[in-house]
């Protein structure tokens, strides 16, 4: 089946900007109209294009990637598709029930059991009473809330709250299903079932829209990628070809911003601290985009105003949610700061670089082993792209790449 | 009418669930819970036997006080609880519209509906009051159902109006609890609408509550129909309202996520 379920074209969002977040007093509007109708001009107020522009369309059991910086207009496309706002201009139809897994458990209300608002929050997404019956058991079951059913969610935990949402906005069988980031919540098992259950309604043909900035994940879910910037389409298509352009411009976005970094000055009374941070490989200008198994080496340069023995220089590798995936640290001891130095180099060498695809940050710290003071610290120091011909090959999953080999042994 | 009907029938599931949230949500933690919803206009009725009655000496058309002002203040009740509730139920549910479709609409019907519960509960004191001053109900009082079907619709209109400009300007809660304490004095809750004077009764019957109200009291008391010329004068003047609330508040609706 092809159908068009999703269409928009030309679809453009403003959003006026007003004083006192949105809400505007009668005063200002009465004092707006007085000023228009005795002809004196009125100050224009502030606009603001959340979107520009915006056509595509996705078919039945296609799944689209939707990927951008913070602030490009991702959430507003999305307000749009769930029909929470209406486009300024253009035109928009959509064909077929439509859930949304964006902010799960917006309807809950805290003073009711669990039991209740299993059953406003299914009728919220459109769902019949006698639906939310039939699947009663299979979303307390997902939810695994069956002992707290009937206690008001107000003393639910954060993660059960959340699960229960999940578990809701999971069973209301749509057609076109928006998720936005929710894969990145919960914890390890929990995020597992969501996979699942991802898949499970991928395979019934249902039509997606995916948001997250989890890159392997869009990689592995979407087969079309649209790549917002600024409100517009700044590519759509072929999943990989704009996950890549993406990675790329990201990278180049991330040079401007390392050489802000390094001019700031950074003062304090420390005995030992940073100077400079920098990739650098053999030869040629540092660069921040390397491909898997690539060697990559690492350069602090610091400085010491004092002796500082003991101190321990350490770099964290994170995902972009600042999820700590691993670091080295240097051994107590083996880099000696015995003498005031006015600017020493430590280098790390990373080799082979076993990360898969994706956009990485470093934070490089100098600690006092003792005390586990940081000496000094510098979060996000680095971004660290791994993008290129090695990591682009499929049959990875997640962050972190295992050199391995498959053998049929019988 | 027929698209009203639709609409009822296809979301009243989401309309029941608002609904009952609300009253289930409302009684949570209290001890007097539901009896809440009789307290209101049984207090009301009190002071305004001893101020208006007792003390001030307004008349009641020959009825026993205490029952002429009820049979008006559970209506009235139902009236402004659910233009407070109905007027702020947008942005108190602004979570749920910043972030999830489904017809606003919804929301006002819902807070109509907890407001009938209410009016169900405290008109049970009512029936036991009919018992007591042994006023026995007559075939007139089928006319409170028109009169509750056109009180439902002007509350409707009415609040379609205030909710949606609620959500643009918030000195809609701040004016209009003022707006409904006046109102219930141009209404003949505490007095019989024969204190009026004639020349002023053309212009005060401007007020569609007047017909309902003293309507109520007719059928319920008297036995009698009500005013019909006033009560068609009452007709015009809400579908003149609701004609205009509702494109107003379908046009707003749109963008309701955007500026609440």
């Amino acid at each position: 089946m092809s159908d068009t379920t999703i269409e928009l074209s030309d679809v453009s969002k403003r959003y006026r900007l007003r004083r006192g977040w949105y809400v505007t007093s009668l005063k200002d509007e009465v004092g707006r109209l007085t000023a228009r109708l005795l002809g004196r001009g009125v100050e224009p107020r502030e606009e603001f294009w959340a979107l520009r522009d915006i056509t595509f369309s996705l078919k039945r059991g296609e799944v689209l990637g939707l990927i951008g910086m913070n602030g490009a207009g991702k959430s507003t496309l999305l307000k749009i598709l769930s029909k929470v706002t209406v486009p300024t201009t253009g035109s928009f139809v959509t064909k077929g029930r439509l859930g949304s897994l964006i902010e799960i458990g917006a309807g809950f209300h805290p003073d009711l059991t669990g039991r209740d608002n299993i059953f406003l929050n299914g009728s919220i997404m459109g769902m019949s009473r006698r639906e939310v019956q039939r699947k009663f058991d299979q979303i307390v079951a997902f939810a695994e809330v069956e002992r707290f059913i009937d206690t008001p969610i107000k003393f639910y935990s954060s993660g059960m709250q959340m699960r229960l949402g999940f578990a809701v906005a999971a069973h209301t069988d749509p057609d076109i299903l928006l998720i936005d980031e929710v894969l990145a919540v919960g914890d390890a098992s929990f995020q597992a079932k969501c996979l699942n259950k991802l898949a499970e309604l991928k395979e019934q043909d249902k039509t997606i829209v995916l948001v997250s900035h989890n890159l392997s994940n869009i990689t592995e879910h979407a087969r079309t990628v649209l790549w917002i910037d600024h409100g517009t389409i700044r590519m759509l298509g072929e999943s990989d070809a704009v996950v890549d352009a993406y990675l790329e411009h990201v990278s180049a976005d991330i040079k401007a911003e390392d050489s802000q970094h390094q001019a700031r000055d950074r003062g304090g009374d420390r005995p030992i601290s940073i100077l400079d941070v920098a990739l650098a490989d053999a030869g040629a200008p540092p660069r921040n985009c390397f491909d898997r198994e690539d060697t990559v080496h690492v350069d602090i340069t610091y400085t010491a105003s004092r002796p500082a023995p003991g101190a321990v220089f350490g770099v964290s590798i994170h995902d972009v949610h600042g999820y700590d995936l691993g670091g080295v640290v240097t051994d107590p001891g083996s880099v000696k700061v015995t003498a005031p130095v006015d600017q020493g180099v430590l280098r790390l060498t990373l080799s082979p670089l076993l990360f898969n695809k994706g956009v990485y940050t470093l934070d490089v710290y100098i600690l006092d082993p003792a005390t586990r003071r940081h000496y000094d610290l510098r979060r996000r120091a680095l971004r660290l792209v791994v993008d290129g011909h090695r990591a682009a090959s499929r049959g990875t999953t997640g962050y972190v790449y295992y050199p391995h080999q498959w053998e049929r042994l019988k | 009418m027929r698209k009203t009907t639709v609409f009822l029938f296809q979301h009243w599931e989401l309309i029941s669930s608002f609904a009952l949230r609300d009253i289930k949500a409302r009684y949570k933690q209290t001890v007097l819970g539901v009896a809440w919803s009789l307290l209101q206009p049984l207090s009301m009725m009190i002071v305004f036997t001893l101020v208006f009655s007792l003390f001030a000496k307004v008349p009641s058309d020959g009825l026993p006080y205490p029952v002429f002002a009820y049979s008006a203040l559970i209506f009235w009740t139902f009236f402004s609880n659910s233009i407070s509730g109905g007027t702020g139920t947008m942005v108190s549910n602004a979570t749920l519209i910043r972030k999830i479709y489904f017809p606003r609409e919804t929301l006002l019907i819902a807070v109509l509906l907890a407001g009938l519960l209410d009016l169900g509960v405290a008109s049970l004191l009512f029936v036991g009051m009919l018992f007591y001053y042994k006023i026995s109900l007559s075939l007139a009082a089928l006319w409170v159902v028109p009169l509750l079907i056109l009180q439902v619709t002007l509350t409707f209109g009415v609040i379609s109006l205030t909710s949606a400009t609620h959500v643009n300007f918030r000195d809609m809660g701040h004016g209009l609890p003022l707006v409904v304490q006046l109102w219930m004095f141009a209404t003949p809750v505490a007095y019989p609408i024969s204190v009026i004077p004639a020349w002023l009764r053309p212009f005060y019957l401007l007020n569609p509550m007047a017909a309902i109200i003293d309507g109520y009291r007719r059928a319920l008391i008297l036995g009698a129909a009500p005013d019909l010329l006033a009560m068609g004068v009452s007709v015009a003047i809400t579908a003149i309202i609701v004609g205009i609330a509702l494109p107003v508040f379908k046009r707003a609706a749109r963008t309701f996520a955007d500026v609440i």
